[in-house]
């Protein structure tokens, strides 16, 4: 079989390079990103300087700015982060159709196996493509080359935040060896302990130990671990996150996190008319809504609520997204973040009915839903929105994909 | 308008204001009275009372009743004395009872009572019952009462209108809100939204509901009337003492002077001298005097168990308070002082002028104190009952409250409250909003608990007193915590649970396994020259009341060692006699000194002229303020009370006025009034003291003769002064080997012998109490053999097993003492057992771990502090660089008295008391590997290092050594955290 070659190309602090890429005079100073205005924001990301100072994602940016005094904070701006990550993508693309990426975070893993005739030899394109983004986009990536998306991966993770790391085929075993267990993809934190307590903190190590005897303490997860630690990943780089359409995602973070029931409905009554205007543009419908709660203490709930026949109505999705939020919102605790995901989506049928089956009022909304959604395309989402939505306070992030 | 149905804050959780704010907003309301009625309790009901007193109202007692699981109420209003103790037994019943149906329960106990309803099925009923019933339409005219109104009507029953409150006005929404909130765990956005929506009512002014009612005036009018039904105002019983029933009909005045005799004759010999004669004969005739002869005999049983087979075994006891200046007490072996040697003066007790009825408070070993009062609750069955606590809003417990609310997460609150009031003005939103809401709900009670000792016996049922309800951890309590209790003269036993009881009869039963232990008949610590040697140069950590660094370094100015002098020395350490306890140390040394004025005579002479004990404020107080001893006592016991400043002003002027007259200087007077105030808060009576010195010295005996079994034992017993680090610390200081705990040997609670002491399981953290008794239990049957079969005996869980490796418990089972592979056995025998069938006929053999490392020594010993709290082998101290400083070992400092030194120090306990100017400052306990040192962070040091002071934490101390009559201290200037 031919050795793959997997390239990881990482931008560390994905925002805070976007926005240093805006503007050049922040490159010289500690950056905070997170929501302005808002009295209860949260660090949404950071630069190098500002995390060696002790700040961390998710920290109270008032806790944020004392501990790192200098720091300029900047507003989250995720629709500048999404086109940056979509110029990356579309360089990344020159060179091979097998992309993997994350949502607007600066990773991607590319597979250049076979591409030598048309690209030259792996080392270069890493090192082509680097250039070429520095160059054009103005940010710096971490670019590692190995067999598979674990080795990749792990060198990247050594070499961070700046830098590149070939690792050659056959040395994966070798390469990894002294490392620490932590760096390692995949592992919980109780797997980490239990690696803790038996001492075994090296991957050299951990791969001095069968299948059989990691067995004894890690069970079903023995062959992954067993795998990992001799540098074995045959996982394939999926691109189908670039082009899925199995699910309507939509997710709003509340500047000010809220316990608010009124202004929690108010968003998730806008959030499923996002989703139904997606649903309703796709022609589909969807019969499944999961919805996840991230609380102010950093937990989080996730329930669904489903029903038999799909539907693309606001209506109808809104109802299934309240009684999902009631099994969910259980604790008096303020939330951060509410994502809706309308999945078990299928085709609406284009099939009229002899007998229809729905009622005046149904076809009202139907047609009322069908006008809003032609002022919307036209003039924008927030133009037009149901009557009883309240105004949806603070700095909002929504998202559809 | 009479308003007869107002809520105050002691309907928990929902009123939001005291009966002290309602009483004063009905007067200015020119209501002439006010009926509280409180929510199936009547737990405001002296607050009520005496308030409607400095207010001039007529009370009327009443309160609501719910049955539960329904939402039918009733307001009860009490018409005399019968219909008091009837709603006691109506509020009992609610409380006490499975089934509680108001339809049917409230006919048995109708009479003396009106009853206030809105609900047609109950009015009916009550009607048909011949019970006072009255048409209860609420605060506002609506289309419901319109309709009651026409029924009632027609059945010819009165209605009024009520102001159905729970604010005493309309201002406290907010805070109504809050309690909602609180209540149904809501959020304030929540309960805002729905208290807008029901429409909560206040007391209102009488003309607004004359105003309302302008359809229906007769509503209102119809109040006066029923109050006038309402004359009873409110329950006197005089002082109800406990029943004694015993040797067949004696009367209880006989039997106790037959059973003082005897006593006292095992006390003294056949031969009684004349003072103890003369002594139990005064004692005697005041007790039959003024009824306490019951009292006295119910105590007593309680002390002396009878057991199974009829005998009484005395417990071992302490006796507190007051009650140890009794001979008849002493002899009855209810104190454990003898008040004539010690010269106790038994009027402090008891006398003819006293009217408040004087509690005997008893210690009992902590762990047999639950046994002691099940066992008194089930022989007085319906006649006894607990004291409650009113537990009220504090401030932590108000802003954590308040802001859970709000939605605030729980490390956002904590670190929040840690830093206050340091961050308040620099908080975000809504934290200003959420303090200033907090500050409402200080103050308003919030749940009841149980008074730590507190006893109530009564002749008659005692729910024909007072209210009696489930606490949550299962007995019955009344609804009057101490204060209300002692006003409505109900006399209380406090049964109290003490900790270095435990230890002592811990160690004496170790020791009494070598035949060394004392004869406790004849045992007299006091007189020990060892024990006195070692309590004179404060070697005393882990002995009862004399442990804390204040007491220790006291008894080293001292260094005396003296019982009499270690009962002045438990009784002058308080928090406002500082500069006495300097002056005393002073005159101890033989300094000079007068006697605070001419007038005083020799009434202070035994305790160097300064007033040392509770009765010295009393005996000063009569000698040159012509008080008598019933305003002396007044006077004393105003000082240990809340709420006392306007009552001691008046004191202040009657004490000046009265020296003015005996011709005492002002700044004299002046003096000793300051003197007095420094008993403010909490302080001792002599008996009490003595009482407390006596169970020191033997705890002082104990650690100086048999050290091992001692501190084994004050370990186990837990809850000491120090945390269990230091504990272990005294001991290796003591020059004992701490053995690590081990399956194989160790019991739950520590042991000790000789030259070592074992640690306990209970101190294996995580370790639950039903596997460290299968472990004993398993062990007892057969020792272990392996680690499979300790693992397949005693089935522990998986933290449990994880607690033992790292504790070093399972090292006697392993070959290798590799406690990695001893892990990677125990996930081994995990995957095995999860394999196998449940009933496999073969013993579970484990294969051979692979070859793991061994943790290094760093890990190892972080692993058993972690689990142990404390190393057995090593300090901590050990594993932390010094960058090469000249550092001075803390048993080295005697050497450098006067001089700059830097030393490193593991941060103990901490005290911080207030300097005279109102700013903070703090005295530490630290500790390094050598010994104990005492520091002292004055306000301006203690401001700049306070947030980095953690017990449990190293750091590099400098500061000045400083002496003080043999005692060494560090004043400290500069602290550091000791980084690894």
């Amino acid at each position: 079989m031919k050795e793959r070659s997997v390239i990881h190309f990482n931008v560390a602090d994905f925002a805070v390079s976007v926005e240093r890429v805006v503007d050049s005079g922040l490159r010289q100073c500690p950056l905070i990103i997170a929501p302005l205005q808002a009295a209860r924001a949260v660090v949404y990301d950071m630069s190098e300087e500002a995390f060696r100072d002790g700040v961390r994602k998710g920290m109270a940016l008032r806790r944020a700015t004392k501990i790192c005094r200098g720091a300029t904070v900047l507003a989250p701006r995720p629709a500048l982060y999404q086109k940056a990550m979509t110029a990356f993508l579309k360089e990344v693309l020159n060179y091979s159709p097998l992309i993997e990426s994350g949502f607007a975070d600066g990773h991607l893993f590319v597979d250049v196996t076979g591409t030598h005739r048309l690209h030259g030899p792996p080392p270069d394109i890493g090192l082509r493509i680097r250039r070429h983004v520095r160059t054009h986009l103005g940010i710096n990536p971490i670019w590692t080359l190995g067999t598979s998306k674990l080795v990749s991966k792990v060198a990247s993770r050594l070499v961070k935040p700046v830098g590149e790391y070939i690792v050659s085929p056959g040395d994966e075993a070798l390469f990894l060896a002294p490392l620490p267990v932590a760096l390692l993809p995949g592992l919980t934190r109780q797997e980490l302990r239990k690696l803790e307590e038996f001492h075994l903190t090296t991957v050299g190590a951990l791969a001095g130990l069968s299948r059989q005897q990691l067995m004894v303490p890690f069970g079903s997860r023995s062959d992954y671990l067993h795998d990992i630690s001799q540098g074995i990943d045959d996982s394939v780089v999926s691109t189908s996150s670039l082009t899925t359409t199995q699910t309507v995602d939509c997710e709003q973070s509340f500047a000010d996190d809220t316990n608010d029931r009124q202004e929690i409905e108010a968003v998730i009554t806008d959030l499923v008319s996002r989703a139904g205007q997606c649903l309703r543009s796709r022609r589909q419908v969807a019969r499944r809504v999961g919805i996840w709660l991230r609380y102010s203490d950093g937990s989080h709930v996730v329930r669904q609520a489903s029903r038999r026949v799909g539907s693309n109505s606001d209506f109808v999705l809104h109802n299934l997204a309240l009684s999902a939020l009631q099994r969910a919102w259980t604790k008096r605790i303020r939330l951060r973040s509410c994502r809706l995901v309308y999945d078990r989506l299928h085709k609406q049928s284009p099939q009229l009915l002899l007998f229809p089956d729905k009622g005046v009022r149904e076809r009202r909304q139907e047609k009322l839903l069908g006008a809003m959604d032609t002022i919307r395309n036209r003039f924008g989402h927030q133009l037009i929105s149901i009557g009883s939505r309240s105004s949806i306070a603070g700095d909002v992030r929504s998202t559809i994909h | 308008m009479f308003p007869l149905r107002v809520r105050s804050y002691y309907s928990l959780l929902q009123g939001t204001s005291s009966p002290a704010a309602l009483c004063r907003q009905a007067k200015s309301y020119g209501y002439t009275g006010l009926a509280l009625t409180d929510r199936d309790n009547l737990y405001g009901l002296w607050d009520f009372l005496k308030s409607c007193k400095v207010e001039g109202l007529r009370p009327i007692i009443g309160a609501e009743v719910t049955e539960p699981g329904s939402k039918k109420c009733i307001t009860c209003l009490v018409r005399n004395r019968e219909g008091y103790s009837n709603l006691c037994f109506l509020l009992t019943n609610r409380h006490m009872e499975r089934k509680f149906s108001l339809a049917t329960t409230l006919q048995k106990y109708a009479e003396g009572l009106v009853i206030l309803c809105r609900d047609y099925e109950l009015l009916k009923n009550y009607s048909r019952q011949g019970v006072e019933v009255v048409a209860d339409l609420g605060s506002r005219p609506t289309e419901a009462g319109r309709l009651l109104r026409h029924w009632a009507k027609e059945k010819d029953i009165i209605c009024v209108a009520t102001p159905d409150s729970d604010m005493a006005e309309k201002g406290d929404f907010q805070l109504s809100c809050l309690l909602r909130a609180v209540r149904e765990g809501a959020t304030i956005s929540d309960a805002q939204r729905r208290g807008r929506n029901e429409k909560p009512g206040w007391l209102a002014d009488p003309r607004e509901y004359w105003n309302r009612f302008v359809a229906w005036p007769e509503l209102v009018a119809a109040t006066e009337r029923v109050a006038a039904l309402c004359d009873y105002t409110g329950p006197e019983f005089g002082v109800v003492m406990p029943p004694w029933q015993g040797d067949d009909g004696k009367p209880a005045g006989l039997a106790l002077r037959q059973k003082a005799f005897c006593g006292a004759r095992r006390r003294y010999g056949d031969d009684l001298g004349e003072p103890v004669v003369e002594r139990l004969e005064h004692e005697l005739s005041i007790i039959e005097l003024m009824g306490f002869s019951s009292y006295f005999l119910v105590v007593r049983d309680i002390v002396h168990r009878k057991g199974e087979d009829g005998r009484r075994r005395k417990r071992r006891i302490c006796g507190r308070g007051s009650a140890a200046a009794s001979l008849v007490a002493y002899c009855l072996e209810i104190t454990n002082v003898c008040p004539l040697k010690y010269n106790l003066y038994f009027e402090r007790f008891l006398n003819p002028g006293r009217s408040d009825p004087p509690d005997i408070d008893i210690d009992f070993s902590w762990d047999e104190r639950d046994d002691v009062l099940t066992k008194v609750l089930s022989d007085f069955n319906g006649h006894a009952a607990m004291v409650c606590n009113h537990v009220f809003f504090k401030p932590r417990m108000a802003i954590r409250e308040t802001a859970r609310a709000f939605g605030l997460p729980g490390y956002e609150i904590s670190e929040v409250i840690r830093r206050l009031p340091w961050v308040s003005k620099h908080l975000s939103p809504p934290w200003p909003e959420v303090l200033t809401l907090a500050e409402k709900l200080i103050g308003v009670p919030r749940y009841l608990s149980v008074h730590p000792g507190g006893v109530v016996i009564t002749p008659e049922p005692i729910s024909s007193y007072v209210p009696v309800e489930w606490a949550q951890k299962g007995v019955p309590i009344i609804q009057w915590e101490k204060d209300g209790t002692e006003e409505s003269g109900l006399v209380k036993i406090d049964i109290l649970g003490n900790r270095s009881l435990g230890v002592i009869r811990d160690c004496l039963h170790a020791v009494a396994e070598n035949d060394d232990a004392p004869d406790e008949a004849s045992w007299q610590p006091e007189d020990d020259v060892a024990t006195k040697l070692a309590v004179a140069v404060g070697e005393t950590m882990g002995c009862f009341y004399i442990e804390s660094p204040a007491m220790r370094l006291l008894q080293k100015k001292a260094a005396s060692g003296d019982f009499e002098q270690l009962v002045i020395q438990s009784s002058i350490i308080r928090p406002a006699a500082n500069e006495f306890v300097r002056e005393y140390v002073r005159r101890l040394h033989g300094g000079s000194w007068q006697p605070l004025c001419a007038e005083i005579g020799d009434v202070l002479d035994e305790t160097y002229g300064l007033m040392v004990y509770q009765e010295d404020v009393s005996r000063v107080a009569v000698a040159l303020a012509g008080f008598s001893h019933s305003q002396a006592d007044g006077l004393r016991k105003v000082m240990s009370k809340k709420d006392k400043k306007l009552r001691l002003e008046n004191y202040r002027e009657r004490f000046f006025t009265g020296c003015a007259a005996c011709n005492v200087d002002l700044v004299d007077v002046e003096r000793m009034w300051q003197m007095m105030m420094s008993f403010d808060g909490y302080s001792f009576c002599k008996p009490h003291s003595a009482s407390y010195a006596r169970v020191s010295y033997q705890a002082a005996y104990l650690k100086r003769h048999f050290p091992a079994e001692f501190m084994a034992a004050v370990i186990s017993n837990q809850g000491g002064y120090y945390s269990t680090f230091a504990y272990v610390s005294e001991a290796k200081r003591l020059g004992l080997k701490i053995l690590h705990p081990n399956v194989r040997e160790s019991e739950i609670r520590w042991t000790g012998q000789e030259v070592w002491i074992r640690v306990g399981l209970q101190s294996v953290k995580g370790l639950s109490a039903d596997f460290q008794k299968r472990l004993i239990r398993e062990r007892g049957e057969k020792q272990f053999l392996s680690l499979e079969d300790f693992l397949t005996r005693t089935k522990p869980a998986d933290n449990e097993v994880c607690a033992l490796i790292h504790g070093g418990g399972l090292d006697c089972l392993s070959e290798t003492g590799n406690r990695s592979a001893l892990l990677w056995q125990w996930a081994s025998f995990q995957r095995v057992r999860k394999s196998a069938s449940h009933h496999s006929l073969f013993n579970i053999i484990l294969p051979q771990p692979p070859l793991l490392p061994m943790p290094d020594q760093r890990t190892r010993l972080r692993r058993e502090f972690r689990v142990l709290g404390f190393l057995c082998d090593m300090h901590p101290l050990q594993f932390f660089t010094r960058h090469g400083r000249r550092l001075v070992k803390a048993c080295d400092l005697a050497d450098h008295k006067g001089r700059r030194v830097e030393l490193a120090g593991w941060l103990l306990s901490g005290k911080l008391v207030s300097t005279s100017n109102g700013e903070v400052m703090e005295f530490l306990t630290f500790e390094d590997e050598t010994a104990l040192f005492e520091t002292t962070f004055f306000p301006d040091v203690y401001s700049r290092y306070a947030t980095i002071l953690t017990s449990g934490k190293p750091y590099i101390l400098g500061g000045l050594v400083e002496e003080d009559y043999g005692a060494l201290t560090l004043t400290v200037h500069g602290i550091q955290l000791l980084r690894r």
